[in-house]
């Protein structure tokens, strides 16, 4: 066997194996969700803003663009600033399925693509505890994060998410 | 030391700093937490009479981490006192990836070592940034560096970012999505239509770029205008140090990302220049693209098409056209096998034989290709891929590449 037909079979054996690899994964697992299992929590997550932020309402899309990085200012032209929960926390996994929908690797993906299109120059600040979040939110102007609503404390401002609080039975974070 | 005190920093330790928040140990960083919270801790204070020092000075470390002690998350400014004050952020990314080729014709096959690409970003002040994306591509028997991107932008509001410097054109998609990194791509190679060193489209553009987005439009829509210097005099270059024919070009694209269909992003645009190669009269080329990408993966879905038009600047008759496309498909499986990507995609290139600019280059292009990925890391994924192709000749071949690619990166 010469070098030029082993070349063909590896090739002839490499088409096989992604075509049965293609052909497989739309076979067996048509329409399955990208995320695995929806996080189910007890207490409704809120989103919080720093109180000096003009912002009472948003809804889920603009949210969405907000936490996307899509949007990089608020309506007064300040910058703001997103906080993240650091991984394994609860309100980061409800927050990665529900406003971003994406898991971990696609969300880290996510934004290392941002940096390298010049879209911003980093991602967002990580933050270890919702004691610290908190802090973070009332010192830093701009700034928006979540926390679970049960831990809120009167130095944020909650905003209402197409215009429910997290109270409201039909609140979209919870 | 207080309880609280005692807690907040053992929780800013398990972040990974060695620095306690009350200032045991003196340091640079220490000293831009200070001017944080000289700048901002004070005001905020007298307003609220919290948060506490040590809560502000951990907010300054924080932001200080990166080396820039008002730096927000994107790297925005928290304030804007006293600019001698401040410290430029700078961020580094690499990219890289090494690939086997084995084919049933030609001779080059074998081991490849891909581009090493570093990627650098810096934030200025509050709006100022720079961006820049370094490369060392493997050559026959040596590296050639080369600087892919070099920007220098200034952020007015999400809807004016006015830049300068050297950019991957906004035509179509992939050139501006994907750009060197091959980790980034779902696919071990770009598409002919847009691969680098390519022809078919201008790859890199210099000039100015006004871009901004309206992202709480239903559409969500973005734009991109700009100018700058067209194609080199080898066509498959920039006109790096100016634009050899006076006659800049100039390019508009505009974008879509509805909210009520989040994950997909559609664009048309144009592209206008004049080329003037080494060995033929100056050619008119005009370029339209436009593309539909869903860009979630499961399923992932792009299609992207251009449509060029060149003809001989003093002579309108001899003229020609260029059709590229391609689509591709992929799919992240669930649960358990996430980690694994299947892929498919197929791409044509069609360029009439009597194109004044591409028609004598030998562009013609159809390829089928199958692969799949598999993220065995977080910041790693090997992927194979077998590929049939038909050249402009009419020769065809089959080819099956192993690539291993890597992203260095803080996140």
């Amino acid at each position: 066997m010469n070098a030029m037909t082993i070349h063909k079979s590896i090739a002839r054996g490499g088409s096989t194996l992604a075509t049965a690899l293609v052909v497989s994964a739309y076979l067996v697992l048509p329409g399955t969700s990208a995320l695995a299992q929806e996080v189910v929590r007890s207490s409704p997550i809120a989103i919080v803003v720093h109180k000096d932020t003009d912002v009472e309402n948003l809804s889920l899309a603009e949210l969405r663009n907000i936490f996307l990085a899509n949007q990089q200012f608020w309506s007064n032209r300040k910058r703001i600033v997103l906080l993240v929960r650091a991984p394994k926390s609860e309100e980061r996994d409800f927050v990665l399925n529900t406003i971003y929908e994406m898991d971990e690797a696609q969300f880290r993906q996510y934004w290392i693509a941002k940096m390298f299109r010049a879209e911003v120059p980093r991602g967002p600040k990580i933050v270890f505890s919702t004691n610290m979040m908190l802090e973070l939110v009332i010192a830093i102007p701009g700034s928006i994060s979540f926390v679970s609503a049960d831990e809120v404390t009167d130095d944020v401002r909650v905003i209402r998410v197409d215009g429910k609080l997290p109270s409201d039975p039909d609140y979209p974070l919870k | 030391m207080s309880r609280r005190q005692f807690l907040l920093d053992r929780e800013y330790i398990k972040a990974g700093c060695k620095y306690w928040s009350d200032g045991r140990k003196a340091g640079t960083i220490q000293a831009c937490a200070a001017d944080f919270w000289l700048q901002n801790g004070e005001r905020t204070m007298r307003k609220k009479a919290r948060p506490h020092f040590p809560v502000l000075l951990i907010v300054g470390v924080l932001l200080a981490q990166d080396g820039f002690a008002e730096t927000s998350a994107y790297g925005a400014s928290v304030a804007t006192s006293s600019p001698s004050l401040m410290q430029p952020e700078f961020n580094f990314m690499g990219f890289g990836d090494i690939s086997y080729l084995s084919r049933d014709a030609g001779s080059s096959e074998g081991f490849a070592i891909g581009q090493a690409v570093a990627h650098l970003t810096a934030s200025l002040d509050n709006s100022l940034r720079v961006f820049g994306e370094f490369s060392l591509t493997a050559k026959d028997n040596e590296f050639k560096a080369g600087v892919e991107r070099f920007i220098v932008r200034y952020d007015f509001s999400d809807r004016f970012k006015l830049s300068g410097g050297r950019y991957h054109s906004p035509i179509g998609y992939w050139n501006s999505a994907f750009h060197h990194g091959a980790w980034l791509q779902t696919t071990i190679s770009r598409p002919e239509m847009a691969k680098f060193g390519s022809k078919i489209i201008p790859i890199h553009f210099v000039g100015v770029l006004l871009e901004g987005s309206f992202p709480t439009s239903q559409l969500g829509l973005s734009y991109k205008a700009g100018f700058g210097n067209g194609r080199h005099e080898n066509i498959a270059q920039p006109g790096d140090a100016g634009d050899i024919n006076g006659d800049d070009a100039w390019m508009f694209q505009l974008n879509a990302s509805p909210n009520r269909w989040f994950g997909l992003r559609t664009g048309i645009g144009y592209y206008s220049d004049t080329v003037s190669p080494s060995d033929r009269a100056d050619i008119d080329e005009k370029t339209i693209s436009a593309y539909v990408v869903w860009e979630k993966e499961s399923p992932e879905f792009i299609l992207e098409f251009m449509h060029s038009e060149h003809e001989f600047a003093a002579n309108s008759s001899v003229s020609g056209d260029v059709d590229a496309w391609y689509v591709q498909f992929a799919y992240r499986l669930p649960g358990s096998k996430r980690q694994w990507k299947p892929y498919a995609r197929y791409e044509s290139t069609d360029v009439d034989d009597s194109d004044p600019l591409l028609g004598d280059q030998g562009l013609d292009y159809e390829a089928a290709i199958v692969g799949v990925r598999w993220d065995f890391s977080a910041y790693a994924a090997l992927k194979a891929e077998y590929r049939n192709e038909e050249f402009d000749n009419g020769g065809k071949e089959d080819n099956f590449r192993v690539q291993v690619s890597f992203v260095l990166a803080k996140f």
